[in-house]
């Protein structure tokens, strides 16, 4: 990897990381350059292998999708697993079960990351609290601005080192990596997705019975081999007619 | 001089619109959460508020220096709310300070909850999962479907909350929270989401049986018979078992993990399991 490539990632996965303002806050950055896998296009855009990164994004994205972060409380961070584990992933000509196996212990190191950011930014409150006394608004109002910087430092800089220093030992990591290992990491990384479809299933199924509708999808793909596009109208079609039915008995 | 109320201009709510959409988290902490980012917005509007009046400008910006803590999007209505309220006050209207803070307080809560089930919850996974089934090779549509969607949808939709927030004030909220707009949109996103869950979970797991029987000259390809019983029913049998441990048993995501971790240890020594 290039110096040139390392600070790239750093820079877009800082842009991307949940306390980031520069996309319109989280709604271009965390909750759309943040996902995995708009994550992973990007990042494959940058190391040149455009469909690899997509590849990887949407193993990672899988993991994850049914991860919530509500406010403060971090259970995963989603970050360091991206803009990490995708690259290194990627230069060390590694497949995607290493992509995740490298995610998992990543986003932890990410939740250390959004704590440690909690807490120093304590000092820009207070800041602000000062400014607001002495009658500097405008030096109040430039706060968010200027505390973006525990952000950047707490993003940019573990992504560029660790990718600039990490891709050569990774990739050796890997070259020695006997078959076994990597036959179980693949087994392992097939079954992973439905962690994270399971963890959104929580909040979707109401009574066992609302399976049903999880095995319909299930069968319209492997059975039947249709496109998501023909299957989010089918779908549709049932949601209107199970509203139409709630609307008639109320 | 005129009786009308001079309404807040749609310059002013454009830019504390922008203000708040940019900086919500920016310098987020564990003492005041947004409360910083209220304070940035309100801060860059003073002069439209109070022209001139240092004092209740400060006042009105030592008010908004607590917690404040809410979902930054759907929730874009309640930093609206302050501002209408504000303007109203600022005009003289009969609107008490402790008011405008006891409203913020008490909404934040609601919207908090409702924008975490809704947009990182039902939105985002369900645009996601669609988007996942369209890129099963890597192909780009995929991400560009959901970055398309997802901003098409939601940039108009926070900037409707936040300024129907400005110009209903405390009544906005009401819209929301009652009338169980929430509860029709989560019934139909439930189904949909399912449906696409499904679909996705066929696309992307593999659990692929190594197991044959051999007696002689008969072989037995257990991975063949189960196919053709339905195709993927390994994978509907794993996701089973899943549901049961992770929904019903409410299993960690860690725990969770771990067993996989042992299934495939165990398979792939078994040869039970295969790549």
């Amino acid at each position: 990897m290039s110096i040139f490539q390392a600070l790239l990632l750093a820079l877009f996965g800082w842009m991307s990381s949940i306390y980031s303002p520069v996309l319109m806050g989280g709604l271009g950055g965390w909750y759309t350059l943040g996902r995995p896998l708009v994550s992973g296009m990007v990042i494959g855009i940058i190391l040149g292998d455009v469909q690899t990164g997509i590849i990887m994004g949407a193993a990672i994205q899988m993991l994850y999708i049914g991860l919530v972060t509500p406010g403060g409380a971090m259970p995963a961070d989603v970050n360091f697993a991206s803009w990490i584990g995708i690259p290194l992933a990627m230069v060390s000509g590694a497949g995607t079960e290493f992509a995740l196996a490298l995610a998992v212990p990543l986003s932890t190191l990410g939740v250390f990351a959004v704590y440690g950011l909690c807490a120093i930014n304590l000092f820009f409150v207070h800041k602000q609290d000062a400014y607001v006394e002495k009658g500097e608004f405008d030096k109040a109002a430039r706060i968010p601005i200027v505390g973006q910087i525990t952000n950047i430092v707490l993003r940019f800089f573990p992504i560029l080192i660790i990718n600039y220093f990490g891709a050569d030992l990774v990739t050796k990591l890997v070259e020695i990596m006997p078959v076994w290992l990597t036959d179980i990491l693949q087994i392992f990384a097939n079954m992973l997705p439905l962690v994270g479809f399971m963890l959104l299933m929580r909040t979707l199924v109401k009574k066992d019975l609302d399976l049903i509708y999880f095995v319909l999808g299930f069968v319209l793909v492997s059975v039947a081999n249709l496109g998501m596009i023909p299957i989010v109208i089918v779908a549709l079609v049932i949601a209107y007619l199970k509203y139409q039915t709630t609307e008639k008995e109320a | 001089m005129s009786e009308e109320k001079r309404v807040l201009d749609k310059k002013t709510v454009r830019k504390a619109y922008l203000d708040w959409m940019f900086w919500n988290l920016s310098v987020q902490n564990f003492e005041r959460m947004e409360g910083p980012a209220i304070v940035k917005m309100l801060a860059d509007v003073r002069e439209e508020l109070y022209p001139g009046d240092k004092e209740a400008q400060k006042e009105m910006l030592e008010r908004h220096a607590i917690f404040f803590n809410t979902e930054p999007f759907l929730g874009s209505i309640v930093p609206g709310i302050v501002l209408g309220m504000e303007h109203e006050m600022a005009q003289g209207g009969d609107v008490q300070p402790e008011f405008i803070n006891s409203i913020k307080t008490a909404l934040m809560g609601p919207f908090a909850g409702i924008g975490d089930s809704l947009l990182p919850g039902t939105l985002c996974p369900i645009l996601l999962s669609i988007a996942l089934g369209l890129c099963k090779n890597g192909e780009i549509i995929g991400p560009l479907f959901y970055i398309i969607v997802f901003l098409a949808a939601m940039i108009p939709l926070t900037w409707f909350l936040f300024s129907y927030g400005v110009k209903a004030g405390a009544n906005a909220a009401e819209m929301v929270l009652a009338g169980g707009l929430k509860d029709k949109v989560t019934k139909a996103a439930e189904t949909v989401g399912l449906i696409v869950v499904g679909a996705v979970t066929a696309s992307y797991t593999h659990v692929n049986i190594g197991l044959v029987y051999t007696s002689g000259e008969l072989s037995i390809d257990i991975a063949a018979i189960l196919n053709s019983l339905l195709p993927g029913l390994s994978v509907l049998i794993m996701s089973m078992i899943s549901y049961v441990l992770m929904v019903k048993k409410k299993w960690t995501v860690n725990k969770m993990m771990l067993f996989f971790l042992i299934v495939a240890v165990v398979g792939y020594f078994t040869t039970i399991l295969t790549v």
